[in-house]
């Protein structure tokens, strides 16, 4: 029996910090959302772009760990600006959907840029930290559980608090807030929608690489991490498209419970529904709660 | 560049059309002496939001352009502005509908009103506290979330995010819009003060005529994109056509402003 619940305990930690790692991607997808109210289809990509970027600085320029981190992160800077100079502000007038489609593209061409520069072949990422169980926990408190979780699971924990502060107590947070809220109205108080615009796919772009260093280290860094991005669209559907702490629960929930569910009922299905168990998931919140668990609310009037 | 002239804003003959196709003003001219209250009257769909959109270059968010005529704000043109430059430049505009940042507090929508400005912490605060003197009703209800703030609440709340801004010129579009008698007595109040103490130049868009006039120094009629009619406020007042037309006080129903200038004309001929 206590076997058995320690068993338990063991998949369900695992699955959270599994699942943290699925939030860190959902993240970049928020942030995006909630200023131009677009799902950002080019999520995926900019995972695959900066961390295919990064492995690229370290290891054909051999430039060390941190160095190449910050030059990574600049580099995200810069697809930002290119985006909201090349692509959002051409499109300011235009409908959500014409929006959405052009990040579709801007997927298509940030993929094929990495590749181009950086080459097809997957490449390997030791980040330091081994995807094994971490020993001390596992003789005191006899749960197997990854050191690559647990770091996961802390660079989640820092990136939200510093995503939560900046909007919280900055100027340019109280900005995109306002701008989340009602772009015509903050535009009409002199709110520069291109700054925020720039702000916000910036964060998005290394908060793409921080998830793709996750990743990477634990799948390699290959084109498998476009796709895997979407994951987050399950995740963003249970948590709601526009709450931070919905993206950070909903990677929770989504991590723990395809982990429960592949180890208790899998088996009945002949193994392997982690793959697509969340979106059965996400299925009964698109009926029962579209706007997920911690979204705005949605109000029509009738 | 400093402008010596008495007017604050001075359209001359805009047309503005949207997409291309649809056109919203033909011929509006209007001027805004600086420290004045400017109303612009008329009913839905006349053309007061497209003019105060135009002037604060908001149209262009809504593929709205003008396509003739000319628009100097402080002696300058606007063509070339966008709307946080108009801000900059001391231009702000109130929009329909009061567009409050619903998930913000009331204190945050406010600051807001300040993100053009560089401004410390403590000269925030020193602006909020005046800010507040004139919306004693706001300091109250500073930490509530805006969306849970009544509509004159809300109104309020518009209004003084734009004077946080610190306008030469506020263009105020239809603030009493679904308001309550006393609301909106009370929004012309203050509306009145900042005009007094501030020496805020106003031009301000209504449906509710009277009080509007009341209010004002001057006012424009416009009706299907056309000034029908100027004159300083009290002369509209007492004007019979606006009475009849705009007032309601009529023995007949209701007509138009063409309408009456169609009589009138038949009447000459047959005089």
């Amino acid at each position: 029996m206590a076997n058995e619940l320690l068993f338990f305990m063991e998949v369900l930690v695992g699955g959270l910090l599994a699942g943290t790692m699925y939030s860190l991607v959902a993240l970049g997808f928020v942030l995006i959302f909630k200023a131009s109210a677009t799902f950002n289809f080019s999520q995926g990509a900019m995972v695959f772009f900066s961390v295919l970027a990064f492995c690229g600085f370290m290891q054909d320029f051999n430039i060390p760990f941190v160095l190449a981190f910050i030059l990574a992160a600049f580099l995200m800077v810069v697809v930002g600006l290119c985006t909201e100079r090349l692509v959002l502000r051409p499109l300011m007038n235009a409908s959500e959907d014409t929006v959405l489609m052009a990040t579709i593209g801007l997927g298509y061409v940030l993929e094929g840029l990495a590749q181009a520069a950086w080459g097809v072949e997957v490449r390997r990422l030791d980040l330091g930290i081994g995807d094994f169980p971490v020993p001390w926990i596992a003789d005191n408190l006899k749960l197997f559980i990854s050191a690559l979780d647990i770091t996961a699971g802390l660079v989640a924990a820092i990136m939200i608090i510093g995503l939560f502060l900046l909007f919280k107590y900055t100027k340019i947070g109280l900005g995109l807030r306002a701008v989340a809220d009602d772009a015509g109205a903050a535009s009409s108080i002199g709110i520069p929608l291109k700054h925020i615009m720039l702000l916000v796919w910036s964060a998005a772009g290394v908060v793409a690489l921080v998830a793709g260093m996750m990743w990477g280290a634990r799948a390699g860094v290959q084109f498998a991490l476009v796709d895997l991005a979407l994951k987050a669209l399950p995740v963003l559907i249970i948590g709601g498209f526009s709450s931070i702490p919905g993206a950070i629960i909903g990677g929770l929930i989504i991590g723990a419970v395809e982990k429960i569910l592949e180890v208790y009922i899998g088996p009945f299905f002949g193994g392997a529904i982690e793959g697509w168990a969340p979106y059965v998931l996400a299925i009964f919140f698109l009926l029962y709660r579209p706007e997920g668990l911690f979204g705005e609310k949605i109000i029509r009037r009738v | 560049m400093s402008n010596n002239s008495i007017n604050i804003l001075d359209i001359k003959n805009i047309e503005v059309m949207y997409d291309n196709v649809i056109l919203a003003l033909h011929d509006v001219s209007l001027k805004v002496p600086k420290g004045k209250v400017v109303a612009l009257l008329g009913a839905n769909g006349a053309g007061k939001s497209t003019t105060l959109k135009a002037v604060s270059t908001m149209l262009a968010s809504e593929r709205g352009k003008v396509t003739k005529g000319s628009i100097d704000y402080d002696g300058n043109s606007i063509e070339k502005q966008n709307p946080s430059q108009m801000v900059g430049l001391g231009m702000v505009q109130v929009l329909e509908g009061r567009r409050c940042f619903g998930h913000l507090t009331v204190e945050e929508n406010i600051i807001s009103g300040a993100y053009s400005r560089k401004l410390s912490k403590g000269d925030i605060d020193q602006e909020l506290e005046k800010i507040y003197s004139y919306f004693l009703r706001l300091k109250e209800r500073r930490k509530s979330q805006a969306a849970f703030t009544s509509g004159g609440e809300q109104q309020m709340i518009a209004v003084a995010r734009a004077m946080m801004a610190k306008p030469k010129m506020l263009l105020l579009d239809e603030p009493t819009m679904g308001l309550a008698p006393q609301l909106v007595a009370e929004i012309f109040n203050i509306v009145k003060e900042l005009n007094q103490k501030e020496g805020v130049s106003i031009l301000l868009a209504e449906q509710n005529t009277n009080i509007a006039l009341k209010n004002s120094d001057y006012g424009y009629i416009i009706e299907t994109g056309k000034v029908m009619l100027e004159g300083t406020a009290e002369s509209l007042l007492n004007n019979d056509k606006v009475k009849e037309l705009y007032l309601g006080i009529s023995k007949k129903g209701r007509k138009n402003f063409r309408d009456v200038l169609k009589e009138e004309s038949l009447n000459k001929k047959i005089n």
